[in-house]
């Protein structure tokens, strides 16, 4: 699947554009702040349904407007397919799918799959377990659309459960309702749990390959799933035990839960850690370690997908290279996996890239042709 | 938004931003098209809000929309008493009368489980449910809430509450459409679908 056109409308500062894309690399050029990351933002929109800056849809509408449209043309094949959006500063959006309207996110989540390489990747490594928790989820989402139901009616049972433990459980009436949540929580937190647990699995040994191929040493890699419902870490063997554990703990905690008003027990608090030659990599890994792991994860998880679906998702590569090194950009570079790709660059394209088509950003404006001589 | 119009077309505008679905921005323009309508229009608009709230009322025994102390369904002596249908909303009773393959009566719930919107089973009609199995020999209970979150657990609180009593208690299926075509059909409908397979009689 490609993408081979984008229209925007009232989308962050483009008034109106109109992008055809190749089959191979586009390079996006410009100086700061004239579009060039709001291109791919509204590109991994089309994918995903929200923006991979995280900020919510309605900072994605130009000032002064009340929607903002994104139209995507992906081939996939033989098929066309059109992804047409309205984001909406004031409610809820609206997606149509070749001219017909869809209501859930899961009726459009498999028509264009990206992998987004952004500087903010180091979070993912060094930031809170939230930012390690959506890289999971998301590789998920990708994986199968079933994961993008799950993770919707989690979210959902973890908001009803949170508001009635808020407004207390005092009656025979509220204590059953929170039966039935601990039901549903144990039921879609179950799923949601053991996808990460054999998503982790069958991460690991692509994160090591990836990592050696961008640093060409072996590292010692491993990947630990910690949940506090289970006492620690879970070990992916125990896939079984999942719903048994969660349950368990949520008729430890009952008590806990009612006094604090608040949701304890589910993968909504779970972490994730990466032990790089024995040691915690957010704690101990030097800056240049961390970057390198930045971009493995990025590209096993790219390669993951890939696998799965059987086909690349399209690359977008959002101002990379300017913070990596010229040895770990030229390995980069040299291990992009064969897939579309959309390259967005403030300097100089790096050396290695071949770029079938130059597109010029210029203050909400897109250009054909590489940029006039600086 | 701040206000820019004089009094009684700020009023309008509003009272239709209070309605569902209908934001500051259609609110202005249902309001302009009335200052521009003919004041028959707008009498008769005006009138049948005032009629429906003064005939419409809710039915005493299944809280469907009622002309009168009870609905139409209710009042009819040749359904079947002994199976109950429960749904969220008076329109769910319109879906499912459409296909005319129920005979049995309804139970309007008037909304579902949401702590989040302060609704928990004392705010629906959940207590009148548990009045009417007994009063009018209930036998089958059709939870027919719909599919999603909210739906599911106000269908699993019923389940609950209802299967102590020794009643027959059951969900409607979900699965695929008819006349759809498995290959497009979305991994989430199609294994509902699996899960809810029956055998075929040969």
């Amino acid at each position: 699947m490609r993408l081979s056109r984008l229209w925007l409308q009232d989308f962050r500062c483009y008034e109106a554009a109109d992008v055809e894309f190749d089959e191979g690399c586009t390079v996006v050029t410009g100086a700061n702040g004239q579009g060039k990351t709001s291109l791919l933002e509204a590109v991994a929109w089309v994918a995903t349904g929200r923006s991979f800056r995280g900020v919510p849809d309605a900072a994605l509408v130009a000032a002064g407007h009340d929607e903002a449209i994104v139209r995507a043309e992906v081939v996939d094949g033989e098929r066309t397919m059109l992804v047409e959006a309205a984001l909406r500063s004031v409610g809820r959006n609206r997606v149509l799918l070749n001219k017909q309207p869809v209501s859930r996110r899961r009726d459009y989540a498999d028509h264009l799959r990206v992998t987004v390489f952004s500087p903010d990747d180091l979070a993912v490594v060094k930031g809170g377990p939230a930012r390690r928790r959506d890289y999971l989820d998301e590789l998920l989402e990708a994986s199968g659309t079933k994961y993008v139901s799950v993770r919707t009616d989690f979210e959902r049972v973890l908001r009803q459960r949170n508001a009635l433990l808020r407004g207390g459980v005092r009656d025979a009436e509220a204590r059953t309702t929170l039966d039935v949540l601990d039901d549903r929580l144990v039921t879609s937190g179950g799923e949601l749990v053991r996808g990460r647990l054999r998503l982790v699995e069958e991460l690991t040994p692509g994160i090591a390959e990836a990592y050696e191929s961008l640093a060409g040493e072996t590292p010692g890699m491993s990947m630990r799933y910690e949940a506090e419902w289970c006492e620690g870490v879970l070990e992916p063997t125990r896939l079984d035990d999942v719903d048994g554990l969660l349950r368990g703990a949520l008729e430890a905690l009952r008590r806990r839960e009612t006094d604090r008003g608040i949701t304890l027990v589910g993968p909504h608090r779970d972490d994730w850690r990466l032990v790089l030659n024995g040691l915690d990599a957010r704690s101990h890994a030097s800056q240049g370690e961390q970057r390198t792991l930045a971009l493995a994860l990025r590209l096993a998880g790219h390669r993951l997908i890939a696998s799965i679906v059987g086909s690349d998702p399209v690359l977008l590569l959002d101002d990379v290279f300017s913070e990596l090194d010229p040895a770990r950009s030229a390995a980069l570079v040299a291990h992009l996996p064969a897939a579309q790709t959309l390259l967005t660059t403030a300097g100089v394209v790096p050396p290695g890239i071949e770029a079938e088509r130059h597109l010029t950003v210029h203050a909400g404006q897109v250009v054909s042709g590489p940029q006039a001589e600086q | 938004m701040a206000s820019f119009y004089e009094g009684p077309v700020q009023r309008l505008i509003d009272e239709f931003g209070r309605l569902p679905g209908i934001g500051p921005k259609s609110a202005q323009r249902i309001a302009y098209y009335l200052l521009k309508a003919a004041p028959e229009d707008a009498r008769r608009l005006a009138a049948s809000i005032v009629e429906v709230k003064e005939k419409i009322s809710w039915c005493r025994r299944c809280f469907n929309i009622a002309e009168g102390e009870e609905c139409a369904i209710c009042r009819d002596t040749r359904r079947d008493s002994t199976v109950l249908c429960v749904v969220e909303e008076p329109r769910d009773i319109v879906a499912i009368e459409r296909t005319q393959e129920f005979r049995g009566r309804y139970h309007v719930l008037q909304g579902t489980i949401s702590p989040i919107e302060g609704v928990g089973p004392d705010q629906l009609r959940i207590k009148d449910l548990l009045h009417r199995i007994p009063e009018e020999g209930v036998e089958e209970v059709i939870l027919a809430t719909n599919p999603n979150t909210d739906g599911e657990v106000t269908a699993m609180y019923l389940a609950k509450v209802l299967t102590p009593l020794g009643l027959r208690v059951t969900r409607i299926a979900s699965g695929l459409p008819v006349g759809g075509d498995l290959e497009y059909a979305d991994e989430v409908t199609l294994g509902r679908a699996l899960e809810g397979r029956r055998v075929v009689d040969g």
